[in-house]
């Protein structure tokens, strides 16, 4: 028997039923297909913001320990400036790796001469910097969000670059002159003078009144470490290559005497991961729901079709139709359903999703400094796992009221009004 | 059974022996049939008639193999049909025996050509022949020019006719028609019933048909007489 026809017959019976079980099951899809473009998208730019808006890299390399015990003990785990080009040596020359830049945060106070605050700087080359940040942004973006990039001057290694809220609590401006005070790696007090040479927005409220960001040479005379740097950063050429090329530096690096600690960008960034997780919690709530819906949207659907169909369906067991048949029949209606729903469903994404990437909505997330754009991704792989979940809950749907119809006694279907 | 009812091959087409089936309505048990025994040949055109109530469409389910007796054996062109089970019963049913209902019962989004090509592809043929042989038993039964028809475009007679073709696509040994004119008007009453005489001569296929109007009976080989679930009179007529 040509099932599909019959079952695509079947659908045309009751075409209001079978719309609004199609129009269920559409909404759902679009609901859940725009959630996860809409995360996507988030992720997407949480990733980038990371690798490079943050200059976290893919990969940061420390003497193993660091991140416990550096802090009590900073001689012990900081590269000398032998063991950086060594290792640099090593790895730059590595498949995927990209840059290898030496790394050196330090923190103090940072006075305009007449108050003082404390203050976080990252160390880093001009050239590091210009590359890591090379792919923070899409082009769009570096329209709106102009204020993220900034440059360090490799000319002028005293010049810094301060966060926007460091630079307004201390009434800073672009040349203005500053002092740092810090620690030595001995525990010596140090203080360097230091020219503003611009403001930059961390994205996050929490950072953005502390933060700075200056060239390595300048954090490395504050710190009078001459060549030495607390990590390396390591960027890839692609994302995807992060966790087998943490496995193969690890053993090259192993290889050459050196026990270092590699973390991923994900392991150093805390906000991501905390975010993922809540969006993850979210799309599951709504997934659950949305499929809750169209399981009882096909199962309604279904049991009506059947019910109004029983005296068809004792005819088509008296004329030879098996019992799997009719299974085999309900099921396919009920698969054709839910694939035109999806279907449907994917139009009507592709439709409000051109409406809101055009329509340039902004807003703040929690602990931002600014606001992001509103903006929905294509996720195909959560688009093809929704389907196919749909289609396969849609069909299990029908598939109960069908296998109950099947067992029916041909006599009584056939007597059934 | 009486002698003269063994006329035509020593193994009937459908034996029934010793059959009876019990309903429960409630509590109370209905003895629809008591201890029917009947042996139909080959090539038979038969009429079952009798009073509402006297098992006449009991035991043209229990012929059709779709419902199973409570007691007794149905034999089918000298097989025991008490040891198939139910796919094997399907199957047996789809290739040697065709439905007529009184309530026509075509599939309403299906045209009358798919209506009768509908028990060959649950056989398994493929579309093209599926096709072709649907096409001739709608010629049979004069109904060509309606094969794009669906079923409520048709008329009852019409309707009925379809049904036939459908019946008889399979190239059954036995065709069922329990009441197929019970919803129809003296003249197409009249005009299905030589339908399927007239398949029956030109096919050999075996009829077997329930009715209430006793204008039919005289167009049948053999009437039989069911009251109160039992044979009254089995009178071979041609």
């Amino acid at each position: 028997m040509n099932t599909i026809k019959l079952a695509m017959r079947g659908l045309l019976r009751n075409p209001r039923r079978s719309v609004v079980t199609l129009l269920a099951i559409a909404f759902g899809f679009a609901a859940i297909s725009l959630f996860a473009g809409y995360t996507h998208n988030v992720y997407d730019g949480m990733a980038r913001q990371s690798i490079h808006g943050e200059l976290l890299g893919h990969l940061t390399l420390s003497k193993r320990g660091m991140s416990k015990e550096g802090k009590l003990d900073p001689e012990r785990y900081m590269l000398k400036a032998d063991e950086v080009a060594r290792i640099t040596d090593l790895l730059q020359h590595e498949a995927h790796v990209k840059l290898v830049a030496p790394r050196l945060r330090l923190s103090g106070l940072i006075s305009n001469g007449r108050a003082s605050t404390i203050f976080i700087a990252e160390g880093i080359s001009p050239e590091a910097m210009k590359e890591l940040q090379a792919d923070a942004m899409s082009e769009e973006e570096k329209l709106i969000y102009a204020d993220f990039i900034k440059k360090l001057d490799p000319i002028h290694p005293e010049n810094a670059l301060l966060s926007f809220g460091l630079a307004d609590m201390l009434h800073l401006k672009k040349s203005n002159q500053a002092s740092l005070l810090s620690n030595t790696l001995t525990g010596q007090a140090n203080a360097l003078d230091i020219t503003v040479d611009g403001t930059f927005n961390t994205g996050n409220a929490g950072s953005n009144d502390k933060f700075a960001i200056m060239s390595l040479s300048l954090t490395q005379s504050l710190y009078d470490t001459e060549g030495g740097a607390d990590r390396l950063t390591v960027l890839l050429d692609d994302e995807k290559q992060t966790e087998a090329m943490r496995k193969h530096l690890q053993e090259k690096l192993q290889a050459a005497g050196f026990d270092m600690e590699i973390r991923t960008w994900q392991e150093l960034s805390d906000f991501y991961n905390q975010v993922h997780n809540m969006f993850d919690m979210i799309f599951g709530f709504i997934f659950s729901i949305v499929l809750t819906v169209v399981v009882m949207s096909v199962a309604n659907s279904m049991g009506m079709t059947v019910v109004e169909r029983t005296r068809e369906i004792g005819t088509l067991r008296a004329v030879g139709l098996r019992r799997a048949g009719v299974v085999k029949l309900f099921t396919a209606e009920s698969l054709m359903l839910t694939l035109l729903g999806c279907l449907s469903g994917l139009f009507i994404t592709l439709a409000v999703r051109f409406g809101i990437n055009v329509a340039h909505i902004s807003y703040t997330p929690p602990n931002s400094a600014s606001p992001v754009p509103l903006l929905v991704d294509l996720d195909l792989s959560h688009g093809i796992f929704t389907l196919i979940l749909m289609v396969a809950v849609g069909t299990l749907a029908a598939y109960l009221p069908a296998r109950r119809a099947s067992k029916q006694a041909i006599i009584d279907a056939l007597g059934h009004v | 059974m009486p002698e003269e009812n063994l006329h035509k091959s020593a193994i009937p087409l459908l034996r029934l022996h010793e059959i009876h089936r019990r309903f429960m309505l409630g509590e109370t048990a209905i003895e629809a049939l008591n201890s029917v025994s009947l042996d139909i040949h080959s090539g038979e055109f038969l009429a079952v008639w009798g009073p509402s109530g006297s098992g006449k469409s009991t035991m043209m389910n229990i012929i059709g193999l779709i419902d199973n007796p409570t007691s007794g054996e149905v034999w089918f062109d000298g097989r025991d049909t008490r040891g198939l089970n139910d796919d094997e019963l399907t199957d047996f049913r789809g290739h040697q025996i065709g439905f007529v209902f009184q309530g026509f019962n075509l599939v309403p989004v299906l045209s009358a050509l798919e209506n009768v090509m509908l028990p060959l592809q649950i056989q398994g043929v493929s579309e093209h022949p599926a096709r072709e042989r649907a096409m001739v038993a709608l010629i049979d039964v004069g109904l060509e020019k309606f094969k794009g028809s669906r079923p409520d475009k048709l008329s009852g007679g019409q309707r009925q006719r379809v049904a036939i073709a459908r019946a008889l696509a399979v190239e059954p040994k036995l065709v069922i028609a329990d009441e197929p004119t019970a919803n129809l008007d003296s003249e197409n009453s009249r005009m299905v019933v030589d339908l399927m005489r007239d398949m029956n001569r030109a096919r050999g296929v075996t009829f077997v048909f329930t009715t209430h109007d006793p204008r039919l009976l005289e167009h049948v080989d053999r009437k039989i007489l069911l009251r109160d679930g039992n044979i009254e009179s089995d009178e071979v007529t041609a």
